[in-house]
């Protein structure tokens, strides 16, 4: 990987080398789920969960997105998602619903650094 | 360790990526199948067994959680024959307690770091593989051991069987004499209701027990043994001792005492010449009080030796023999015996082929 998309990623609170080593070494197989990760639709889901005010599905939408974000080691995002889902295993929708806000602006820096890597 | 790829690991994860990355971890030592929730997963647990040298297992999964997958794996009893890791992304510290309570060999936390998990799965695949070659090889070692008793077993049967023969040989019997009543007693047990309540085992003990009926006969003298004509009343107290002296010989021998046939033996020696009405000896034991295998020996011994040539006598055809024996000449017996007797002595005639010579009539 070149400095410089390895410099875009870290900028995005991509933690490269820790990520890499997740698999393997294999760049390949961690690229391939970078790039897939836009298309991830748990945070679409988490979201609409929450505006149903079903904090099941809100539940399992986010602890998805939190997993898919720890995976390829996304430390910032991962570290504000985790919150997020600990007030909906409790059921507390509002408490998780007043972290979206900052949640999505982390997430919305995270697409972007990844679609300037392709 | 795995150098031939021959364990198979399971992978129950919804999320594509975490199977991928657990998959790239493990591909290159083990052959791997993925499930894609709890309900795969049991269905792919089922088809595989034992076969799987671990289960990697999510928690929160659609259809059945992890969680319940372990409760059902632990219901079927499968939780110790099948390492289980739990891989979950909280530290929930009532679901990793319930996890463990129900089995589950560990804990490891998403995101994962690959040498931690490679090491601690390896570990444990390497303990069970361990464990069941142990197995195996226990299981090897006994079956041997059982195996060299059971030779060791045939070969003192086999002894104590030469012996009875090397006896008979003397009172210039044949040897076949010790196999018919063997024979004879067996038959006996078999197809009639005297062998009610005795398993097949228990009658081929007895069998054994027969053939050493008359090992005392070994304490008396040839010119007793084998004297043409009648026994004066000193020989003939002396020839009744065989039966005592045969007991006190199995007795003494300290590897028949640990034969499961020697009770048998033991009292077959000891009292094949007691009669029903109490007539017999060395006891004068009467009715049931001498054992019902025992009545059978002696009725067999009887029959055999009117059917064939003695040095005092010549032998009977088996018709005289039994109405000797069921008229009460050849001393008393039990009613029921008498019956099973008469009831099978046409089918007894087939233990005495004509070739041997064994009796007058064939």
């Amino acid at each position: 990987m070149d400095e410089m998309r390895t410099a875009r990623l870290e900028a995005a609170g991509v933690d490269v080398e820790e990520a890499l080593a997740r698999f393997m070494g294999n760049e390949a197989l961690m690229m391939k789920f970078l790039l897939r990760f836009p298309q991830d639709p748990s945070f679409q889901q988490l979201k609409e969960a929450l505006a149903r005010r079903d904090a099941a599905q809100a539940f399992a939408a986010a602890h998805t997105f939190k997993g898919v974000a720890g995976n390829l080691s996304m430390k910032a995002l991962f570290r504000q998602a985790s919150p997020v889902v600990e007030d909906l295993r409790a059921g507390d929708l509002a408490s998780a619903e007043g972290k979206m806000e900052a949640l999505e602006e982390r997430y919305r820096q995270t697409l972007e650094a990844l679609s300037s890597l392709e | 360790m795995h150098h031939s790829k021959s364990e198979t690991l399971l992978v129950i994860d919804d999320e594509p990526i975490n199977r991928a990355i657990l998959c790239n971890i493990f591909e290159s030592q083990y052959n791997i199948t993925e499930a894609e929730d709890g309900l795969a997963g049991l269905a792919a647990i089922e088809t595989y067994g034992e076969k799987l040298s671990a289960v990697l297992l999510d928690v929160v999964m659609p259809r059945m959680s992890g969680i319940e997958l372990l409760r059902r794996l632990h219901q079927d009893g499968l939780m110790e024959k099948i390492p289980v890791f739990l891989i979950t992304a909280d530290v929930d510290s009532t679901t990793m307690r319930e996890a463990y309570e129900l089995g589950v060999i560990d804990v490891i936390f998403k995101p994962v770091i690959p040498y931690v998990v490679l090491r601690r799965v390896n570990s444990v695949v390497e303990l069970f593989q361990a464990r069941r070659r142990l197995g195996a090889e226990v299981e090897r070692q006994r079956d041997k051991l059982l195996l060299q008793a059971q030779q060791l077993a045939e070969m003192g049967m086999g002894m104590v069987e030469a012996l009875a023969a090397a006896i008979e040989y003397r009172s210039d019997e044949s040897g076949e004499h010790v196999r018919r009543i063997h024979d004879i007693t067996c038959h006996l047990l078999r197809r009639t209701s005297l062998g009610k309540g005795f398993s097949e085992n228990q009658i081929r003990l007895i069998g054994m027990g027969a053939i050493t009926h008359d090992v005392g006969k070994i304490s008396i003298p040839d010119a007793i043994l084998n004297k043409q004509g009648p026994l004066s009343p000193e020989e003939y107290e002396l020839m009744k001792s065989h039966t005592v002296k045969g007991a006190e010989l199995l007795a003494r021998i300290p590897q028949m005492r640990e034969l499961s046939a020697y009770r048998y033996a033991y009292d077959i020696a000891l009292h094949h010449h007691e009669r029903w009405d109490g007539g017999g000896y060395p006891d004068g034991l009467v009715g049931n009080q001498i054992p019902i295998w025992t009545q059978i020996v002696s009725l067999a011994d009887v029959y055999d030796a009117l059917v064939s040539k003695r040095c005092y006598k010549e032998a009977f055809s088996t018709q005289v023999a039994m109405e000797m024996i069921l008229g009460g000449q050849c001393g008393a017996f039990n009613p029921l015996l008498l019956n099973a007797f008469r009831q099978e002595e046409p089918s007894l005639r087939k233990f005495y082929s004509p070739a041997k010579g064994g009796t007058s009539n064939g």
